[in-house]
Order: structure tokens, then C-alpha cells, then sequence
């Protein structure tokens, strides 16, 4: 198998350069020109995927320098499959919203940008580069937030700024200490040097600060207050909501894997993690019950799932691990659909509450059967893809407290996908309409369908992916559809008699959010916690 | 020593000024003099080997690591972007609000959500 057609700083420039040189262009080609680019970078990660799938990974030192010097870019079995998803991704949402209003110059313009810089985060292999692609996603995304100008959108994209802006501090600190350990930036060299090194506690307080930021990034159980204002943003476009959920937040994730990988040689905090992301999995879901605001439901819904694939990152066994990774793939297809499809649903229906919002299956059949796709994905019903990565993660906790914890995180899933499944029934108030837009239709359908057959060929989409063979019969046994079925019915008796009841001490847990402050010295918290857990366990 | 102590007293100072100022430009400046301190952390770190610049002389030997201080070029410039972002936005909230008290603001964006 031959390398890669193109080199890979060329694939990382390509979305921001088509979209720079489109932005001189009218109106109708410079959409086109915009798509081609788009289109252009699938097929060249696709063919990326394929030579580092069955070939072998492909590392580039940009601009010819020696290695330790040079910036890295590296696609191996963990980077090429993101890269791929997140080209295929934007693709997708691209098309999606190809009609819409607010697709103007600048805003594509932004958009291939954050594409560009999520890119180059899978693929860097340098520390100090993904400090500033790191830097350069949050500048786009606070932009891309507020793009509207709405005023509570500007002061979400404000706080997310600082919040961001906080941990980043934390994480070229970190990069100091590494750089005065090891005297190298590449991530490879760091590694192998911070297995030589004399004490290994003296790598504990960069490790401890890194990782603050990277908790951050992936919104971990204290530190979560920024995504739902990002992601749930009132007036950002549904597009904006699904390109963050689906990917941006799978980048810090993929941050989490890499860098715990960086400083294996030194210290193991998988316990840790594994805590924390069954807290963060908890605290996503109860805040998600709460929510009224369905794209604040779909927000803090994608904490709990960021908590069950660190889960799942973390329990220590393999089918576990690639569960995890395999969930990375099919939250950001579904969540991706269910985003969109909210975003065409507001907009519709003019309200963003779902007690307002009735018979979206009558009014809308294609975004009905999208979000009840999405739906049937994100609570693991048999079928659909789902199932399967949380079979492969319940695998690696059977036996263990973790198992326990998996229940309860699925029954919770299911509980606020209860509240929001509510939304597809029922009459609508005004007679449904055709769809003027082939493209929504398209694109959630095949969205639709990847969720379909990520379940049906559950094992072999692993194995395809990312390389591992593991049975996924068992997620279709009478037993597994049998609990399913037993958490739906729970799920629906608990939401009808419990939820419901309740009401009002609900809007207690509905408000409830850190303010700036209190996220700030939890942050510091964090960092405290991380770093004496380290020591004790080192 | 005395260095890392003065940083860390600077560290604490933006991290005061983040959290003790209701005003959103002070706390700006906070994360401003945080983000600064960990500048020159970072060029203090990178320059324990070495201590000259090979500029204008010739035969210059023991020369500092110079990799920490164009990272920190780098760091610098996002610095100021980010705070100019962020001034921006805070600008852009004072004239939709009136006021730039951070819980003023808070209670008056927010929408019932």
C-alpha cells in the first residue's frame, strides 16, 4: 500500500485555504468551490484512513527538519479514523445547511477554519502545536458561537473565552516543565525520555497541569460549565451545536487518550479517569432531566456521553477501550443528527421548549425519522450502533462496580430521552408542509442509516475501523434487548410518575450552573485533586 | 528562586483579579497577567543552559536555548488575540447592556432558559 496522495500539512491547510480563496468569489461559486473543498478533503483523509488502516502510519517532519526539532504530524490507528470522521462530518453538516440563511462568507470562512484546526489536533504529534490549534479552535468557536450577535450568545462565547483561556495558562505551563524535563516538544521523544528519567515524580506536576487543561477541554465532571453554553447557545446555528458535539469535544477526548499515552512511562491515573467519568456520565444526564431548552437537553446529554466513552477509555480492558473509541464515532453521528435536526425543528417551530413542540413526526416526517434515529442510537437499542460500543465498554466492566455504574448511566440516558422523544408525537397545531430543502432530507437520511448500520454490522465496523475483532453477537441476545427493553419501560414509568410529579424542585437542578469564579478555582481544585492523586499512586 | 517566586506572586495576582473584580475588563487584565506570567515562566525555564544571544558578536559560546523564546513569540501573539477578542465581545455586551458588572450582565442577558 502507497502512502498518502498528499502530504499532510496539505490536508490540514487545504479547508482553510479553499475557504480563503473562496471568500473572493460570488455568492453561488464560492459555495460550490467551498464544497468541493470540503469534498476534497474527505476523499484525501479517506485515502489517508486507507494507507495508514492497511499500510502503515504515515509521520511527516514538516518543512524538512530533523526529527526533535521539526513540528510532527503523525496519522496512526487512533488519528486517521478521527480525521476521517471529522471530514466526513463536515461534509455532511455542510450540505446540510448549504440553504440556510446565515451560511454567509465569513461564516464558512470560520467554519473550514475550525475544520482546519480539529484536523491538525488529531494529526500533531508536537505539544507546543496543539497548544495553538488548540488556541486557534477556541477563537473560531467563540466567534462561530456569537455569530448572530445575540447577547446572551455573546456572553456565553465570553465566558467560554475565559474559562478556555484559564486552562490553556494551566497547559503552557505544563509545557514548560516538560520542555525543562525532557528538552524535547515531540510527543514521541518526550515519552521515551520521561521513561528514563531518574525520578519520575518530577514529571508529576506538568502531568498534573496538561491534563487540568485537557479535563477542561473534554468537560469533565467539575469543569463541564463551558460546553453547554457553547454547545446549547440559543442563537448559534444548528450547525455550529453538531460540529461541536460531534467533534470538538472528541478532540479533547482524543488529547485525554494521547497524552495519557505521552506520560504512561510515569504514571497511570486510569482509576481516576474511571471515577471522574462515571461522576461526569451522572452529573450530564441528571442535569439533562432537568433541561427545558431541547438543545440545552442534547448539551448536557453530551457530557454524560463524554463521561461513558472516558469510561470506557479507562476500564482498563480492550474491548473496553475500543467501545470507547468506537462511542467517539457513533456519538458524533448521532448527537451530529439529533443537533441538526433541533436546529431545523426551532426553526420551525419558532421555540426552543420542548413542552411547546409537538408532532414533529407529522410535521416534519424526515426530520422526525432523523431525530427518532438519533434517539434509537443514543439509548443503545438494539440495531442500531449504540448497543454495540456500550456492550463492548458494559464487556470490560462485567463483574466490577464499573457494571453497576454502566446500568445506571444507560437507565439515565434513557430517562431524558424519554422527555425528549415527547417532542415527535402528537398533533401539530399547523398542517405539515412540504420540505423546501432536498438537502436536510439527504443528508439526515444517510445519517440516519450510518446509525443503522453501525449497529447491524456493529463488530465489523469496529474491526474496520480501527483494526481489533471482537464478537458483538451478544448485544442482540434476549437478554441485552430484554434489559433494554425493562430500562425503557422503567425509564418511561419513572419519567411519567417521578419526573413529572416534580416539576418545580427541578428548576432548582435546571439553573444550576458554576459561575465564572467558582469554575476558576475549580479548575485550581482540579489540578490539587489530579496531582495528589497522581503522587499517591506513583 | 526569588524569580520563581515573584512569577508565582504575579500568577496569583491575574488569578485575583479573575475571580475578587465584578468589572469584565479587569478580569480581562487578570487573564491578561496570568497569561503573562506564564510567558516569561516559560522563557525563565528555557534559559537555565546558556545565558548569551549570539547577536551582533561573533564568537559567542554558551548560547541559550532559543526554541522557549520563539515559542513564546508565538504564545505572545495568540495572547494578544485572544484579549482582543475577548475586549471585543466585552465591548459588544456593554452596549447591549449598559454596564460592564459581570452579574448586571448576567441578569440581564439571561432569557428564561
Amino acid at each position: 500500500m502507497n502512502g498518502p496522495i498528499i502530504p499532510l500539512h496539505l490536508l490540514v491547510m487545504l479547508p482553510v485555504l479553499t475557504g480563503a480563496a473562496a471568500y473572493f468569489l460570488p455568492r453561488r461559486a464560492y459555495q460550490a468551490v467551498m464544497f468541493a473543498g470540503t469534498l476534497a478533503v474527505s476523499v484525501f483523509a479517506l485515502q489517508l484512513f486507507i494507507s495508514v488502516r492497511w499500510g502503515r502510519e504515515v509521520t511527516q517532519f514538516v518543512a524538512g527538519w530533523p526529527e526533535i526539532i521539526a513540528i510532527q504530524l503523525v496519522a496512526d490507528t487512533y488519528s486517521a479514523p478521527l480525521v476521517l470522521l471529522t471530514a466526513l462530518f463536515f461534509t455532511g453538516t455542510y450540505l446540510f445547511s448549504t440553504l440556510a440563511g446565515y451560511m454567509d462568507k465569513t461564516f464558512m470562512f470560520l467554519f473550514l477554519m475550525l475544520e482546519s484546526a480539529l484536523i491538525t489536533i488529531f494529526l500533531s504529534g508536537d505539544l507546543f502545536n496543539i497548544y495553538v490549534v488548540m488556541e486557534l479552535a477556541m477563537i473560531t468557536i467563540a466567534i462561530l458561537i456569537m455569530y448572530k450577535q445575540e447577547k446572551q450568545a455573546v456572553y456565553d462565547a465570553m465566558l467560554y473565552i475565559m474559562m478556555n483561556f484559564i486552562a490553556m495558562a494551566f497547559f503552557m505551563m505544563g509545557i514548560a516543565y516538560v520542555y525543562r524535563l525532557t528538552g524535547v516538544l515531540d510527543l514521541r521523544v518526550i515519552s521515551s525520555r520521561l521513561a528514563e528519567l531518574q525520578d519520575p515524580r518530577a514529571a508529576l506536576v506538568p502531568y498534573a497541569m496538561i491534563m487540568t487543561a485537557i479535563a477542561v477541554k473534554s468537560a469533565l465532571l467539575p469543569l463541564f460549565s463551558w460546553l453547554p453554553r457553547a454547545h446549547g447557545a440559543p442563537s448559534a446555528p444548528g450547525i455550529i451545536s453538531a460540529v461541536l458535539s460531534g467533534v470538538q469535544v472528541k478532540a479533547g477526548v482524543y488529547l485525554l487518550i494521547r497524552l495519557n499515552q505521552v506520560f504512561a512511562p510515569v504514571v497511570d491515573t486510569r482509576l481516576f479517569f474511571l471515577v471522574i467519568g462515571f461522576l461526569t456520565a451522572v452529573a450530564g444526564f441528571l442535569l439533562a432531566i432537568a433541561q427545558k431548552d431541547i438543545k440545552l437537553i442534547l448539551a448536557y446529554h453530551t457530557i454524560s456521553q463524554v463521561g461513558l466513552i472516558v469510561m470506557g477509555l479507562n476500564l482498563g480492558s480492550d474491548e473496553a477501550f475500543w467501545g470507547g473509541m468506537y462511542h467517539i464515532i457513533n456519538h458524533a453521528l448521532f448527537k451530529g443528527l439529533l443537533f441538526l435536526s433541533a436546529g431545523v425543528i426551532i426553526e420551525e417551530y419558532g421555540t426552543r421548549s420542548y413542552a411547546e413542540i409537538r408532532g414533529v413526526l407529522r410535521r416534519m416526517p424526515v426530520i422526525g425519522i432523523a431525530t427518532l434515529a438519533g434517539v434509537l442510537g443514543i439509548t443503545g437499542a438494539p440495531f442500531f450502533n449504540g448497543s454495540i460500543s456500550k456492550y463492548f465498554i458494559q464487556i470490560g466492566a462485567q463483574g466490577s462496580l464499573g457494571e453497576f455504574g454502566l446500568y445506571l448511566v444507560n437507565f439515565g440516558t434513557i430517562l431524558s430521552f424519554v422527555k425528549y422523544f415527547t417532542i415527535l408525537f402528537g398533533t401539530p397545531e399547523i398542517e405539515p408542509k412540504p420540505s423546501r430543502d432536498p438537502f436536510i432530507a439527504v443528508i439526515s437520511l444517510i445519517f440516519g442509516a450510518a446509525i443503522l448500520a453501525g449497529g447491524i454490522f456493529g463488530s465489523q465496523a469496529v474491526a474496520l475501523v480501527f483494526g481489533p475483532s471482537y464478537s458483538a453477537a451478544g448485544a442482540l441476545s434476549v437478554e441485552k434487548t430484554g434489559i433494554f427493553l425493562a430500562t425503557l419501560a422503567l425509564g418511561i414509568a419513572v419519567y411519567r410518575y417521578g419526573i413529572q410529579r416534580i416539576g418545580n424542585a427541578l428548576s432548582a437542578v435546571r439553573t444550576f450552573k458554576f459561575s465564572f469564579n467558582q469554575i476558576t478555582v475549580l479548575i485550581s481544585l482540579f489540578f490539587i485533586l489530579l496531582l495528589g492523586f497522581s503522587y499517591t499512586v506513583t | 528562586m526569588i524569580e520563581r517566586i515573584l512569577l508565582l506572586g504575579m500568577f496569583l495576582i491575574g488569578f485575583w483579579g479573575i475571580v475578587s473584580r465584578k468589572n469584565l475588563i479587569k478580569k480581562i487584565f487578570g487573564l491578561n497577567i496570568i497569561n503573562n506570567s506564564v510567558v516569561i515562566l516559560f522563557v525563565l525555564e528555557g534559559s537555565r543552559a546558556g545565558s548569551s544571544a549570539p547577536i551582533m558578536e561573533q564568537g559567542i559560546s554558551n548560547i541559550v536555548d532559543p526554541v522557549p523564546q520563539a515559542l513564546m513569540l508565538t504564545a505572545i501573539v495568540i495572547g494578544v488575540c485572544i484579549s482582543a477578542l475577548a475586549l471585543a465581545l466585552a465591548f459588544r455586551l456593554y452596549k447591549a447592556t449598559g454596564t460592564y458588572n459581570i452579574q448586571e450582565i448576567k441578569r440581564k442577558v439571561h432569557n428564561g432558559f
